[in-house]
């Protein structure tokens, strides 16, 4: 159970750390939304070494600890990272479940969804339905950046399957 | 050569399950982008739900809208539009560049931009 | 699962409505004439149009100067074959249209004046000849007296010999009652532009109608987009019917004060509900100072209007119309 605890927390301080590296690189201000999301290596790391409400606890943690050392707790960056964090989980769970995509495919399903959560949110928020307009560079950065996130993520599952670190 | 290298590499680590999905995705953009991208000739300036500011965009000109958390201004050259100043935190939207298409979304200031290309229905003179 | 129904949304959103539209082009009182009704049947669509061209046609042969209808007490006859001091009857609706100019007169200080018909024709002539203007003695002589008509009920009789024209207002007086044949018959969204003379009802779209300015002397350039509904706008400018001597521009509204016509503004548009009403303001601003006219306008209810001269000159509150 310790070692349970303990192996969720360093996966969680790797999270934040990639999340907090990937704040200060400028390239990924420019248009909102669109991030590599680095952090959510470990969140799809978690989704298939451990379980999903250990997922949840990664990615929702995660956010809050980000909120306190960078955006600002309960600011509206804050709510959108929440929103699109929440969504992104449940759907890489429910994919994983249902269909047959690989560690990749779930991962870009992940970055789609996170997306779609941002966008949803700020329509709702503006209460401006125009916004959709955005979704084609949303989707294309997500599908790139799910790529990455979900390579990354299973070169590392492979790595620690038949090994144990702890 | 590089570039089939990598992909072939990607390919590795994808079933047919992911491709097909990316294959999806690739199509619905491709028909968002079929759908929206074009040259239009008006701005709609939108605050919360609300209509504030119709531009045309072949008249240079400079705006001044109130957004929420201060004035956001805008101006018209050859045809596109761009958001020069604004009251917020990261000015995400100050650095969107000129366009005529698209959005531009500036959350702090609850303020968006959309495009029309409307023609008039008619003239007096 | 989510992204079908996203890509459902966009379509919806991105195809729009597309409304049914039907149109008609006329030729009536020396106008060309454009009706679009909109999201009516088809078989509507045709006997409304079909009754929007009768009611042009009709006026339009009661109001011609220059031509005679068989069976028809026309301005023509009333000008030409009438004696002074014999009286007849009219149509209704020609003697509803010279009171309303009547009424004009008074309102306007007699700026608008329908006997100005001796005044034109000599204008008229010069224009077409294009080489000069009319001596002053041959426009002094001239009869423009409106008290010299007689309208009572529907016996007209003139006094002396003075000519009717009502073409200061007729085209805006005819379409407003178009327009209020399409609002009884169930018509509610329509555009007509008859010459300029621009009048909308409700909009077939979510934003209102756009009407767009023509630049005087630089028609195909737009300086100004008004967004409207349930409006007529409607413009007099110099531009539209002018000729030049010695670098000054003769334009064909006369000012019945002066029997000259005047060079305050090259354009102004009027922006109100009734149609025959902007174009009576149209005429009478156009004759008077911008400063003057601005006074005017801010002085009415709603009324706006927008002077192209030197510099562009607002009424009031004139935005309303170019904001959504």
């Amino acid at each position: 159970m310790n070692k349970k605890i303990a192996k969720i927390a360093m996966l969680l301080s790797i999270s934040v750390v990639l999340a907090l590296i990937e704040s200060f690189i400028p390239l990924f201000n420019m248009i909102p939304g669109i991030k590599l999301g680095l952090a959510n290596i470990v969140v799809v790391f978690v989704i298939y070494d451990l379980s999903i409400k250990d997922a949840l606890y990664v990615s929702i943690l995660r956010v809050i600890l980000i909120g306190i050392l960078r955006t600002g707790l309960f600011s509206i960056s804050f709510f959108f990272s929440l929103i699109g964090a929440l969504l992104s989980v449940v759907t890489m769970y429910l994919v994983n479940k249902i269909t047959k995509l690989s560690v990749v495919g779930v991962s870009i399903c992940g970055a789609i969804a996170h997306s779609i959560g941002q966008i949803i949110v700020a329509i709702i928020f503006l209460s401006n339905v125009n916004i959709v307009y955005y979704l084609p560079i949303l989707l294309i950065s997500s599908v790139v950046t799910g790529l990455i996130v979900g390579m990354a993520a299973k070169r590392l599952l492979e790595y620690y399957d038949n090994k144990s670190i702890y | 050569m590089l570039i089939k290298y990598t992909i072939q590499k990607v390919l590795t680590y994808m079933n047919k399950y992911d491709i097909r999905l990316i294959g999806i995705v690739l199509v619905i953009i491709l028909l968002i982008l079929f759908f929206t991208r074009k040259d239009n000739n008006y701005a709609n300036v939108y605050y919360n739900d609300k209509l504030i500011l119709k531009i045309d965009l072949s008249i240079d000109k400079e705006y001044s809208v109130n957004g929420y958390n201060g004035i956001v201004k805008l101006k018209v050259k050859d045809n596109k539009i761009k958001v020069m100043e604004e009251t917020s935190k990261m000015h995400i939207c100050s650095k969107v560049d000129w366009t005529n298409s698209g959005v531009i979304v500036c959350l702090p200031n609850k303020i968006v931009i959309n495009f029309s290309n409307d023609e008039l229905d008619t003239v007096s003179g | 699962m989510k992204k079908l129904f996203v890509l459902i949304c966009m379509i919806f959103l991105l195809t729009g409505c597309k409304t049914n539209m039907y149109k008609k082009s006329m030729f009536y009182m020396d106008t060309h004439i454009e009706v679009k009704l909109y999201d009516i049947p088809n078989e509507t669509s045709k006997k409304l149009l079909k009754e929007i061209d009768n009611i042009y046609s009709e006026y339009h042969k009661l109001t011609d100067r220059y031509n005679e209808y068989e069976g028809i007490i026309n301005v023509y006859y009333l000008n030409n074959v009438l004696k002074v001091n014999e009286s007849i009857e009219i149509d209704s609706r020609l003697s509803d249209i010279i009171n309303y100019g009547i009424d004009a007169y008074n309102k306007t200080n007699g700026y608008v004046n329908i006997a100005l018909g001796n005044a034109v024709d000599v204008w008229k002539k010069y224009r077409e000849e294009g080489k000069n203007i009319p001596k002053t003695y041959e426009l002094l002589n001239l009869n423009v007296d409106i008290k010299s008509i007689n309208l009572k009920d529907n016996t007209f009789i003139k006094k002396k010999d003075v000519k009717l024209d009502l073409g200061s207002y007729v085209k805006g007086y005819v379409t407003e009652i178009v327009a209020k044949y399409l609002e009884d018959n169930e018509c509610e969204k329509y555009l007509i532009n008859a010459g300029g003379n621009v009048r909308v009802g409700k909009s077939y779209k979510s934003s209102k109608y756009s009407v767009g300015l023509e630049e005087p002397f630089n028609v195909t350039n737009i300086y100004d987009t008004l967004l409207v509904e349930n409006m007529s706008v409607v413009t007099s400018g110099s531009y539209q019917r002018y000729y030049e001597v010695d670098g000054v521009n003769y334009n064909h509204i006369i000012n019945p004060k002066t029997l000259f016509p005047d060079n305050y503004t090259k354009s102004v548009t009027v922006v109100t509900k009734d149609s025959g009403y902007a174009d009576i303001l149209s005429t009478y601003l156009f004759l008077l100072p911008i400063e003057d006219g601005i006074k005017i306008v801010n002085s009415l209810d709603e009324v706006e209007a927008i002077w192209y001269a030197d510099q562009i000159y607002y009424s009031e509150s004139f935005n309303i119309y170019e904001q959504v």
